[in-house]
């Protein structure tokens, strides 16, 4: 009798248990090779997200700037942790499965342990004395990249997240009090310290450049702050991280860091008037008379505060008309169209005029502006008024 | 209104549709509210199928962004408050009553109830497909995204009422498993005698208690800022948006440990099992689930990192979040510790097991790399995230629900299920799981943000992204090889036996499938894992363990009988949120439709109080309400002592109210079931 007390009630279910224990024995044998393949392969994609730093270019690797260098940093030394843990474990786990599968014909009972007290301690001091150490030392990194270095002559921006867009304010931009507002792209000067405000007038949003600094929020009600420090000069990517509506996915920008030089001349340049040509001359009168542009965007100079308080109060509390617009001054200049969309040429531009629905679905323009409000959602402008105030557009810089 | 219950006929179908809608019975609970969930899991399944098939190529234009934010919105939504908590429900409906040697749950009717307002708060979120208007601020729903200017149509009431409703199932249920659970236990099952999944059931329904109200005092708040124009997250008003998160992720974290412990609970019993070892390190293993319970309250802003909340409480988040960890890897060490020297038999149930402690390491793990906020900073909000959650959530909890679905299957058809699709099902979703997700990792670290409808191929996310698509067909594949499974297991002829697995739980100790009332003589249960000592004992003298049923005639033990009420009270909580929603631009109809719900729900409620538990039985000599004057608990009944069964040294003195047959904790007064009252002998000796 033994151990199955019930054998003559049961004896019919139990022979059949027994053939099935041997026939699924082989295939149980080719399941533990198959899973200890996918294990290796898990080992593999892992150095394989180790071994190489991906020039991506909005990856989290190939940083540049002692922000994301230190958080990289971190990551680093808790991806070899968090290895080493992985395969101590996984392949204890493994070797229990391995070593103590029930062999045919055991009926004995294994031995009854309930438990080893000082095993369980150990097994409760060693982590918690590991996840210390890591705590201390991400605690320090923390409060370290809390605020630029003491003595940093920091350059001081304000970023101001707008549903699909960013504004990008500059208090003091050459260094003689230059007021410089612009939109969806960053230019900063390399190697020094950027400080960044964080703001929002409607959702939350985030602001990332993963190259440069993880992502801080931008919250309406809240005054934050973050810094980066560029290592080298040429174009980063950022993108929005918080889900903020219909076209989070599209809310992305571009940081142009240039020699100090450059950013100097850049910022003493910014806003002067461009010349025009006679079309482009008749694409400003379309810009602030026919297609009504100037309600929302501002093309000669930074923004008054007042002027986008205001924007910004219409946009918040009617459901048609008025929407914060992004600056538009020296738009020839940038790289992109759309918050960091698609490349800034003739042919987007014009397609971007036509109906900006194609391009950045659910974008505030579309809903907001009169000349917008077709059956189609087509401008409702001629060609030639396109034509012309595309050329007025490309005349910015 | 006790004419009411009297007008009425008590239900008294037993097979067929009726017997559904009206049962008490925790076992038939248990089944139905495994089955819409799984058909929930199946909905939720279809929603990820969408996001996964536009994520498959960059710039996709196969669905809109609005379409694909309601789909991340609902498959979020549902598979965490309509597929993982009310399949874990489901497990506590059948496996709880029958691992404590209970006739059923302290309160049958409120069970049903809980089941009835499910179901309707998962049509009512639902629903808001039929009007087009899905909610789609995300399952987290951010403040002040949710707020009026920003999301005008009714998906964001859709969701809140959907979740108060849900809320409110969630609630009945908690309080029913803990008083149950208190109460209930056979004699002798001291809590350090409960099995483990008990255990993680009391602890997730103290959780569910504590944690419930917080996000139901943020979903007013919500509700209220969207139609009655308080201020409560609106910033121009003076209201806070972070106010919201705080609410949503005090409620949110101990919620991930609602999801996860249950699982915890499930695996703690199939490894012993099929190990044919006792768990190691019991008390250590039931001390860090309660530890992990009162710690979860404790890390919540590890979800607001980037929030600014300044370096001095996001220190204490990151300290607090990152020693969560230890009783976590207690437990895996545990479970690795009942392996060690044990006899491995490799069901699928146990493969499950083994599935989710491996995929759970991995989710640990990560979990560790966020908790470090420097390093969160950059992973917050990206692929890497989803990449977690779905190790602990998929990998995890429905690892662990797999687990017991295969382990308990037996117990509640009286058939096994094929062991050949069933492994096959394992090895689809283990593989499919970890090619969905583990590219997920890898994208998040190489920029890719969470819930964006469309990316531009510049970034280099494309081939992983067509990887985690094609990894979907294959976990896709794994389920439609699950319900074949069932199909064909359910058409065979009982093969199970009472107890297949050599198990050591008091539910294997009663038939397969368990008759109404479970267990016909409670038993007395003599230490953790009574029935694995009664097996080893029995065997050890050599004699064949009885099936209790040969004690008592099952005909004397009376079960509370099916009801309509729960499902009227439910049918009116469903009006009284549905009305709320529903707008037909004509207010005469618009704002009487909840009253007439809240009407409804006092007429169920009224008739519930003054319904007995049992009809009348002929012979009985007791008389329940209808005439005048009469003591509305007015059985008579007596006290019975049970015999101490020879050689037991468990506590003598239990109730079995002689109305009913339930037995009773001495602590009651009138029995619960049938309202009988109750005299104590040991009291009178006094």
């Amino acid at each position: 009798m033994g151990l199955w007390p019930f054998r003559g009630a049961h004896s019919q279910t139990l022979r059949a248990g027994d053939k099935k224990g041997k026939t699924t024995l082989m295939s149980k044998r080719f399941t533990i090779t198959r899973r200890h393949l996918l294990l290796l392969g898990f080992s593999a994609i892992l150095l394989l997200v180790m071994a190489c730093a991906p020039d991506a270019k909005q990856s989290t690797f190939g940083t540049s700037g002692p922000v994301a260098e230190q958080q990289l940093l971190l990551f680093n030394v808790l991806l070899w942790v968090m290895v080493i843990v992985f395969v101590l474990v996984e392949g204890v786990l493994l070797y229990a499965i391995i070593k103590f599968r029930r062999r045919p014909g055991q009926h004995e009972l294994p031995p009854q342990t309930h438990g080893h007290t000082a095993l369980e301690i150990t097994w409760t001091v060693i982590p918690t004395i590991l996840i210390l150490g890591l705590g201390i030392w991400s605690a320090i990194t923390l409060f370290d990249l809390d605020q630029p270095p003491a003595g940093a002559d920091a350059l001081e921006i304000t970023v101001v997240g707008h549903q699909w867009w960013w504004e990008f304010e500059y208090d003091d931009a050459d260094g003689n009090g230059k007021y410089i507002t612009t939109a969806n792209e960053l230019r900063v000067p390399v190697d020094r310290a950027i400080r960044v405000n964080l703001r929002s007038d409607d959702v939350i949003h985030s602001f990332w450049i993963p190259k440069l600094a993880g992502k801080i929020d931008m919250v309406p009600t809240r005054e934050n702050y973050m810094w980066f420090q560029a290592d080298e000069t040429g174009t980063f990517y950022g993108q929005c991280a918080e889900f903020c509506g219909r076209a989070h996915a599209q809310m992305k920008f571009l940081v142009q860091v240039l020699t100090q030089e450059d950013y100097l001349a850049w910022a003493e340049s910014f806003g002067e008037p461009p010349e025009l040509s006679a079309q482009a001359l008749q694409g400003q009168t379309v810009f602030n008379s026919t297609g009504g542009c100037v309600v929302c965007h501002t093309a000669t100079g930074s923004d008054s505060p007042e002027v986008v308080a205001s924007r910004v109060q219409s946009f918040m509390t009617t459901e048609t008309g008025i929407a914060p617009g992004p600056n538009l001054t020296d738009l020839a200049t940038r790289e992109r169209v759309g918050a960091g969309l698609v490349d800034l040429n003739r042919q987007n531009l014009r397609q971007w005029l036509r109906n900006p629905e194609d391009v950045k679905p659910g974008n505030y323009m579309s809903d907001r502006a009169a000349i917008y409000q077709t059956t189609d959602g087509r401008a409702n402008l001629s060609e030639t008024e396109i034509s012309s105030l595309l050329e007025y557009l490309l005349s910015l810089k | 209104m006790a004419t009411l219950t009297d007008v009425i006929d008590r239900p008294t179908s037993q097979s067929g549709l009726w017997s559904w809608i009206t049962t008490v019975d925790h076992k038939r609970i248990g089944v139905l509210y495994g089955v819409t969930a799984f058909i929930f899991l199946l909905l939720g399944g279809v929603e990820a199928g969408i996001i996964r098939l536009q994520l498959s190529v960059p710039d996709s234009t196969l669905v809109s962004a609005d379409t694909f934010n309601q789909m991340f919105t609902m498959h979020g939504t549902t598979m965490i408050f309509l597929v993982i908590m009310p399949l874990s429900a489901s497990f506590f409906n059948f496996v709880i009553p029958l691992a404590i040697g209970a006739r059923d749950v302290a309160f049958p009717r409120l069970n049903a109830f809980s089941y009835w307002v499910f179901l309707f708060g998962g049509l009512l979120l639902n629903a808001s497909f039929l009007t087009n208007q899905a909610p789609d601020a995300g399952w987290f729903s951010y403040a002040n995204l949710t707020e009026k200017p920003f999301s005008a149509n009714q998906g964001l009431d859709y969701w809140a009422l959907g979740l108060q409703v849900l809320g409110v199932s969630s609630l009945a249920a908690a309080f029913n498993f803990i008083v149950t659970i208190v109460n209930l236990r056979a004699p002798g099952m001291s809590l350090m005698r409960m099995p483990l999944f008990v255990w993680m059931t009391l602890v997730t329904s103290i959780l569910l208690v504590l944690a419930f109200p917080v996000i139901t005092v943020g979903l007013i708040e919500l509700t209220f800022d969207r139609n009655f124009g308080t201020n409560f997250f609106v910033p121009e008003g003076g209201g806070d948006p972070i106010l919201w998160q705080h609410l949503f992720w005090v409620f949110g974290h101990p919620e991930v440990y609602i999801l996860i412990l249950p699982a915890m609970g499930i695996v703690s019993e199939v490894l012993p099992t099929f190990s044919r070892k006792p768990l190691f390190g019991y008390p250590v293993v039931v001390f860090s689930g309660v530890v992990i319970g009162i710690m979860g309250w404790a890390v919540w802003s590890h979800h607001m990192f980037t929030v600014g909340l300044g370096p001095v409480a996001v220190t204490v988040f990151m300290i607090t979040t990152m020693l969560i960890a230890v009783p976590t890897g207690v437990k895996i060490f545990n479970w690795i510790g009942t392996l060690w020297g044990g006899q491995i038999d490799l069901k699928t149930a146990m493969l499950f097991a083994l599935g989710f402690v491996a995929l759970f390491i991995v989710g640990g793990l990560s979990g560790v790399s966020h908790a470090v906020a420097p390093s969160d900073n950059q992973q917050q909000d990206t692929y890497y995230i989803v990449a977690h959650i779905h190790y602990v959530l998929f990998g995890g909890a429905l690892f662990g629900i797999f687990s017991g679905v295969y382990y308990w299957f037996p117990k509640l058809t009286g058939r096994l299920f094929h062991e050949g699709l069933g492994k096959l099902h394992f090895w689809l979703y283990f593989i499919g799981m970890n090619v969905t997700f583990f590219p997920m990792h890898y994208l998040g670290l190489n920029g890719m943000p969470r819930r964006i409808y469309t990316y531009a191929s510049e970034f280099g996310w494309d081939g992983l992204n067509m990887l985690a698509s094609l990894g979907y067909l294959v976990l896709f594949a794994g389920t439609l090889i699950f319900m074949v499974n069932v199909l064909i297991s359910l058409r065979k002829e009982p093969d199970a036996g009472h107890d297949p697995w050599d198990a050591p739980g008091l539910e294997w100790s009663i038939a397969s499938p368990p008759p109404t009332y479970n267990f016909a003589r409670i038993p007395e249960v003599e230490g953790l894992d009574h029935y694995w000592i009664m097996k080893r004992r029995a065997e050890a003298e050599g004699r064949p363990i009885t099936q209790p049923e040969a004690y008592v005639d099952p005909s004397t033990i009376h079960m509370p009988d099916p009801s309509y009420w729960p499902l009227v009270t439910a049918i009116g909580v469903l009006v009284l949120a549905g009305g709320m929603l529903f707008d037909t631009g004509w207010d005469y109809i618009r704002f009487p439709i909840p009253f007439i719900g809240g009407i409804i729900c006092f007429i169920g409620i009224i008739a519930w109080a003054n319904e007995p538990a049992a009809k009348e039985h002929a012979g009985g000599e007791h008389h329940v309400g209808g005439s005048h004057g009469t003591d509305p608990h007015g059985a008579t009944a007596t006290a019975a002592v049970m015999e101490r069964p020879a050689g037991s040294t468990a506590p003598t003195v239990r109730l079995i109210c002689s109305n009913c047959g339930n037995q009773l904790s001495s602590s009651f007064r009138f029995c619960p079931y049938c309202g009988g009252a109750v005299e104590n002998p040991a009291e009178q000796d006094h």
